[in-house]
Order: C-alpha cells, then structure tokens, then sequence
C-alpha cells in the first residue's frame, strides 16, 4: 500500500514537473512597419503580407534565406534543355490546414486559377509563360511553356506561386485573402485592424516542427515606438531598424542587431535620351563627381556598400564589375570635354521618406562642388508614380534623374537587370526609368533568360553587366543593408536579402 | 423642442448629398493612377488594365456618381482597393478604437481643462493663474509625437509600468488618452479663462455681487453658466475634430483608428475607403452639431424660440 502511495505520488510529481514546463508557451510577437494587405499568395506585391503568408503556405520549391534554391512541396523536377518542359515530382503525405491533402490536383488548380487573366490577381504576370498545368497522377505535375523560360523554378519558388488549398477557393472565392489555408508550418487564426495572429499546425508534414506555439504581427508604423517594443519585451523582432538608431540598441544585454547585405541596390537613373546625359562623358562624370563611401557614411549611417555592378553581390551570376573611385577633378575635366565647362542646372525626383531626402540632398551638395546645381524634388509615392510611368512615348518622360533603386524579387539575375535596363522595359511596361537602350545588353539578357543552363546563363549575365558597367546608364551609389533587431533568446529569425522577413521552421524562442 | 429637433434634422440631408458629390469628385482629382499604383511596380501592362477594369475605373465619370449614390445608401460601401475587405468592415474594426479614445480623451482633457479655466479666471493675474497659462502653453506646443514618444519612453521602457501601444485594456488607453488630451485641455483652459474674464465684468455679474449672492453661486450658476455657450461649441468642435481619427497618437502608439486608415488610403488612392470616411466624418460632425445646438436650448431657453 505504502509502496503504491509513493508510486502514484511519484508519477503525479512527475507529471506536474513535465506539464509546466510545456506550459511556458513559445509566443513570437514581430513588429512590423505596415499594414498587411491580404494573405493570398497569389494577390500580394508588398514585401509585409508576403514574408506572412510565406509562414502559412509553401510552394513546389522556395528560397531559403540566402536566396537559395531549395525543394519544398517537390522533392524533384526535370527540365527539357529548351526550359519549356518542366516536371515536379510532388512529396507524399501532406494536407493542408483545413485538412484535405496535397496534390498533382491542387498544384494545377493553384496555377490555374493564380494565372488566369479573368481572375485579375496581381501575380497573374508569373505565369503568363505557362501553356497548361497537367496532373500527370497524383503526385506528378508536368508544366509546358509558350516559350523558353530559364528561369521557371526560381519563377515558382516566387511567393505568387505558393500553393493554396481548392477547397478554400471553393469555399471563399474572392474571399479567400482574409481565409488563408495552406500547407506551411503556421495556421491562421485572425487577422483584425493591425494585429494577425497565427498558430503552430499541428499537423506539419515535417516531424517535430515549428517549435513556436503563436505567432502575432503587430502593425507599429513609428520607429521609435517599434524599437520600444522590442525593450520593453512585448516584441521579439523588429524592422526595420533605421540605419542611425541601430547605434542605441548596439550595446543592449538582451537584444541582438541583424545587420546584412541586401539585394536592394541604390542608384540615380539618368535619363539616357535626354540632354545632358545622351552623352556618355556626363554620365560618367557624375559617376565620379559622388563619394561614395561618403554617401554610405553620410546617409546610411555606413550600412552599406559600394555598387561594383549593375547587379548585387548576392544575386546569383553576379560578377564584379570594378568601380568610379572618387574624383571631382577627372569629374569636372569630363563635363568640360563634353561641352559643359561651368556645368548645368538639372532637376532630382525621388520620393519624400526622409531617407531618400537626405540621400538626395546629399547628392545634391556632391554634384555642386563640380558645377552642376541640382534641385531636390520629392513627391508623394502616388505622384512619383504617375510622373514615372503615366508616358506614352520616351519623349513624354517628365524625369530626367530619378533618385531610385530595385530588389530582384525573384532573387534571379534575370528579374535584377531585365526591368531596368532592356529596351523592351521602357515604362509604362516596365522598369527601364534610365531609358537605356544598347543590343548588347539586349541580346545578353535575353541570352540569359532563353536557358537554363547555369554556365550559358554566367557568361551572359557576365556580358550584360560588363556592357551596363561600361555605358554608366546611372550614378552608381550603393548596396544597402538589411538592419533590424531581435531578443538574445530568439533563433531562426532574419531578413532575406530581398528585405523580407525570414523565419526558419525550426525558430525557437529559449 | 421637438420641432426643432426635427427641423434640424431634416436640413442634414441636403447637406450630406453635397457632401456625397463633393467628396466623389474631390477623390477623382487627386493626381496618381491608382490601377497602377495598386498593381504594384512589379506589373505589366495587361495587369494593370485588368486591375482598372475591376475597379471600374473605365466607366464615364456621372456613372460611377451614381453607382456610388445608389450603393452608399444601401450602406453597401464597397471593398477596399488594397485589402478587397468590405469597407463597411475596415471601418467597424476601427471606429470602437477610435470612438473610445476620443471619448476618454475628451472626458479628462475638458473636465480638467474647464477646472483650471475657472481657477485661472477666478484667480486671476495671481501665480496660479500665470502657472496654469504657461501649461497651457505648453501643451499646445509640445508636439504630439515628441510627446508621446517620451511618455513611452518614461512609462513602458524605462519603468515598464504600460504597455508601449496597441489596443487592449484600460492600460492601452492610458498614455494615448493623455497625449490626445493634453492640446485640448490647454485649448480648453485658455478658453474657459477668458470667457469666464469677459463675463465677470458683464453688469449682471456685478449686480449678483452687490445683490449679496454667495461668491460660489456668483462663480458656477452665473458665471460659468454663461460662460457654457462658447465652451460647449468648442467641446463639439474639438470632439469632431477628434473623431476624425488623431493620425499622430495613432501613428506613435499603433492605435488601429480611422486617421492612421485615412491616411493610408489616401496614400494608396483607396477611393472607396476615403469616400466612406469622409462622408462619416461629414455626418458625425452633423451630428454633433445638433447635439451642440440642443444642448444650447437647454442652458439658454431663449434659444429654443428661434
């Protein structure tokens, strides 16, 4: 009877011990700038309701945090060397949140209905290369394009791309961005005014994960209060942290600063029809006339670094290019050969965040010293808009230096030069704001998207960025950093290089 | 009193169609293609016809008037650009938040304000009145989000005794409640002040003093009773006014209320959200005109007869 008694005593004790210990629930709260805009992969185009629906459902591959290809609902896939037979072999025993199971079936509805025109959703533009979707069996779906598309996988492993569940579609129809259902690690629970809130799937196809039990985005759009946050405890990530407020949160005992290259190159385009800048001469004075390193030091608190290439270091098939060091004396030798010995008058639009101001003032005051007086001119994002792709024909451009930048959303070297600089991108289509036009680097690109294999695809992206470096189309500044900030006790957290927010399936908060 | 309740009532409605018309053509003016800005950089061409054809953008101007007219009368509001969600939802979510804010602020802020208007007026030029028009001051200058920024700084980081924003519990109200008040109550003591000033040399005052009236009936029934008619204009105004959503105190404590989604909207050309909120905006300040103008009638009966 004693024995009994100490036994069950025994057992009891244990089983309190254990219990509390799961009682400390993981609960992640990130502070996040804005506002999400809705949670359908296939309708979303801002950075914010991505990084949250990227928690929430997974695609047939995706990029890991480095940018990195990675299987994810496929385990394989084979491709014709033209790029215009793709075939996915799909991974077996998952479901998705409301509980029916993934397959061939979902994956070609998923495509289906994110790339029908009818549907209008802003995604719609990944898959205009697709022929049709076949669901070959259950777990084999093969995909035929209109054209050569080298770049398909990274295409799909585009947060557009993310497989949702048909039954949802069925259920919600256009509502479906406020009832997301996918495969991933993490299930809706409830999206009100600025705070979603989203649960650990109990049901994750990847034994022992996620780890964390909750997960809450708080919408904070001042800096200040955000960063309070995160010290008074009640977040435990936060971005993005301004380059010169990292400096008040270095020193703290129980916060860590993320500070990391981006894809996010920082340029002024120059309208290369335009006087002065048709003359390649101008073009690279100005290259020369701005310090960089100052301008890094200046306006980015120096989280930055300097563009070697039209491209960023950490975008596939980037090759170092060299660099316009400091000059104001070849700077002013070079105006002079082109016919402006005392200068010019010329106007900079950019946007009106403070940020992009001081960059602007900051080139402003450069460009002075040799000559050329620059006036400032910030507009509002719709007006900037309007003014940049509101243009019928190149003559119509209203701009003639745009203070601007670009992150390849894809993380391909074809999205990270593609919209700027082919002449078929001349806005309205697409990017090309420098108006910059040249055959060679026409044919490089187009090199470069026609295949899929790697080492055709280097040494074309090799050819475009050498030809782009050499024509100067803008005043090369820099590669900014991502910079945000989270708790000692949190792991598995990060910014991708394209600035988005990245939580590994095996985050933990200690 | 019921007559003119209904009088005044009934000359809303032309107010609230022009309202309707101006609000609609106003939107329409504003620079920015917002098929374009809505399909985001990342778009082409067949996208953004796509997305302007959804909006409807493509149809004759009166059209899209009446459309509007007809659909805001059913109370159906539309769907908001950038989210789809139904306006009449991204209103709901935030007009609680917005409305008990305000509420709160306003109770402190004109109760506090009045109390120090009136000692200000009744001690007049000595050092408590000079102490209480320096706060004054004071608060009207401080910017609200240097403000609040230090109370957060003070109260949620430093002693962790409130949480740094949000919508919540009583302890969520507590430092944006006060930033919100302290420019009203200083507005409102001012005010008070000299009102009460201005009244205090009218002759009746004079005569109530020489009648022998106690100096605290002189003060609250004829002083301040008088005194009432301007400050509860100005409590109405303010009280509008802060309906329409304190986009500073929204923005430093992520308060989910109706001038932080203003401003949103009109950044993002969200047609239906914008015409919604002002055309609430218009009606709420209505509305609290005429509570304004009944709550004349009964501190001034004269009124009513007019």
């Amino acid at each position: 009877m004693r024995h009994l008694l100490t036994r069950i005593l025994l057992v009891t004790f244990l089983a309190c011990g254990s219990s509390a210990a799961s009682f400390a629930a993981k609960d992640l709260v990130v502070g996040v700038p804005d506002n999400l805009t809705g949670l359908d992969p296939a309708d979303l185009n801002d950075n914010l309701s991505q990084s949250a629906a990227r928690l929430m459902f997974e695609g047939l591959y995706m990029l890991d945090e480095h940018m990195k290809l990675q299987p994810q609902l496929a385990e394989s896939y084979e491709a014709n060397e033209e790029a215009t037979l793709f075939i996915f072999h799909l991974r077996k025993g998952v479901t998705f949140h409301d509980g029916t199971p993934f397959n061939a079936a979902a994956v070609k509805a998923s495509f289906d209905r994110a790339g029908n025109p009818e549907n209008h959703l802003k995604r719609q533009s990944l898959f205009v290369m697709i022929d049709h979707t076949d669901a070959v069996d259950d777990y084999t779906v093969k995909v035929t394009l209109k054209y050569p598309f080298g770049a398909f996988v990274n295409d799909i492993a585009h947060i557009g791309a993310l497989i949702v569940s048909p039954k949802s579609v069925q259920e919600f129809g256009k509502e479906v961005t406020r009832h997301p259902s996918g495969t991933g690690p993490y299930a809706f629970v409830s999206w009100t005014a600025d705070t979603l809130k989203m649960k650990k799937n109990e049901h994750y196809w990847k034994p022992g994960l996620p780890k964390l039990d909750t997960i809450t985005y708080r919408s904070v759009p001042e800096n200040g209060a955000r960063i309070a946050m995160l010290q008074t405890g009640e977040a435990q990530f936060i971005y993005p942290v301004p380059p010169e407020m990292i400096k008040s949160l270095e020193n703290s005992a129980t916060i860590t600063i993320f500070d990391e290259p981006s894809i996010y190159v920082r340029y002024v385009a120059l309208n290369n029809l335009r006087k002065p800048f048709d003359d390649p001469r101008v073009r690279l004075a100005l290259n020369y006339a701005v310090d960089k390193q100052a301008f890094i030091k200046v306006v980015l608190s120096g989280r930055a670094d300097p563009m070697d290439s039209p491209m960023p270091p950490l975008l596939g098939f980037y090759q170092k290019q060299g660099s316009y060091p400091y000059d104001p004396v070849k700077a002013k030798a070079l105006l002079a050969e082109a016919g402006y010995p005392n200068g010019f008058e010329i106007t900079l639009t950019g946007g009106v965040s403070t940020l992009v101001q001081r960059g602007m003032q900051f080139i402003q005051q450069q460009l002075a010293a040799v000559g050329v007086t620059v006036k400032v001119e910030p507009l509002e994002a719709g007006v900037l808009t309007a003014k940049e792709f509101n243009v019928k024909t190149p003559e119509d451009a209203s701009i003639v230096m745009l203070y601007g930048g670009w992150s390849s959303s894809t993380g391909d070297a074809d999205w990270g030069m593609r919209p700027m600089l082919y002449t078929k991108a001349f806005p309205p289509v697409l990017a090309n704001l420098a108006w910059y036009s040249n055959p060679t680097t026409d044919a490089a690109i187009e090199e470069g998207l026609n295949t899929t294999d790697p080492t055709k695809r280097a040494a074309a992206y090799g050819k475009a960025q050498a030809q782009v470096w050499h024509d100067v189309p803008w005043i090369f500044l820099a590669v900014e950093h991502n910079l945000a900030a989270y708790s000692k006790n949190l792991t598995g957290a990060s910014m991708r290089p394209d600035q988005q927010f990245h939580l590994n399936e095996g985050a933990d908060l200690k | 009193m019921l007559e003119y309740l209904i009088r005044r009532l009934a000359g809303t409605i032309p107010v609230l169609l022009a309202v309707t018309i101006l609000v609609f053509l106003f939107v329409h003016l504003l620079p920015g293609d917002p098929a374009r800005l809505v399909a985001g950089p990342d778009a082409s061409p067949q996208d953004i016809a796509a997305v302007r054809s959804e909006m409807g953008l493509d149809k004759p101007l009166p059209m899209q008037y009446l459309r509007y007219l007809g659909e805001t009368a059913r109370l159906n509001l539309g769907r908001s650009i950038k989210t789809h969600q139904t306006v009449a939802e991204l209103i709901g979510e935030r007009f609680m938040p917005t409305l008990l804010l305000t509420v709160f602020a306003m109770l402190w802020s004109v109760t506090a304000g009045v109390a120090i208007g009136v000692l200000s007026g009744v001690k007049r030029g000595r050092w408590i009145d000079q102490t209480a028009m320096v706060l004054a001051i004071s608060g009207v200058s401080f910017p609200g989000f240097w403000l609040g920024l230090l109370l957060i700084d003070l109260f949620s980081v430093r002693l962790g005794w409130l949480p740094t924003g949000g919508y919540g519990s009583w302890q969520h109200f507590v430092l944006p409640a006060f930033t919100l008040g302290v420019a009203v109550a200083a507005v409102m003591a001012r005010f008070t002040r000299s009102a009460f000033v201005e009244i205090t040399a009218e002759d009746y005052v004079r005569t109530a003093r020489a009648k022998g009236v106690p100096e605290r009936s002189v003060v609250w029934k004829h002083t301040l009773r008088n005194a009432l008619i301007p400050i509860i204009t100005l409590t109405g105004l303010q009280f509008g006014f802060l309906l329409g959503g304190a986009i500073v105190v929204e923005t430093v404590f992520a308060w989910p209320g109706l001038g932080r989604l203003l401003v949103d909207s009109v950044a993002y050309r969200d047609y239906p959200v914008i015409q919604a909120e002002i055309l609430l905006f218009s009606f709420e300040f209505v509305l609290i005109n005429l509570i304004v103008d009944l709550l004349y009638g009964l501190v001034n009966p004269e009124i009513r007869l007019r």
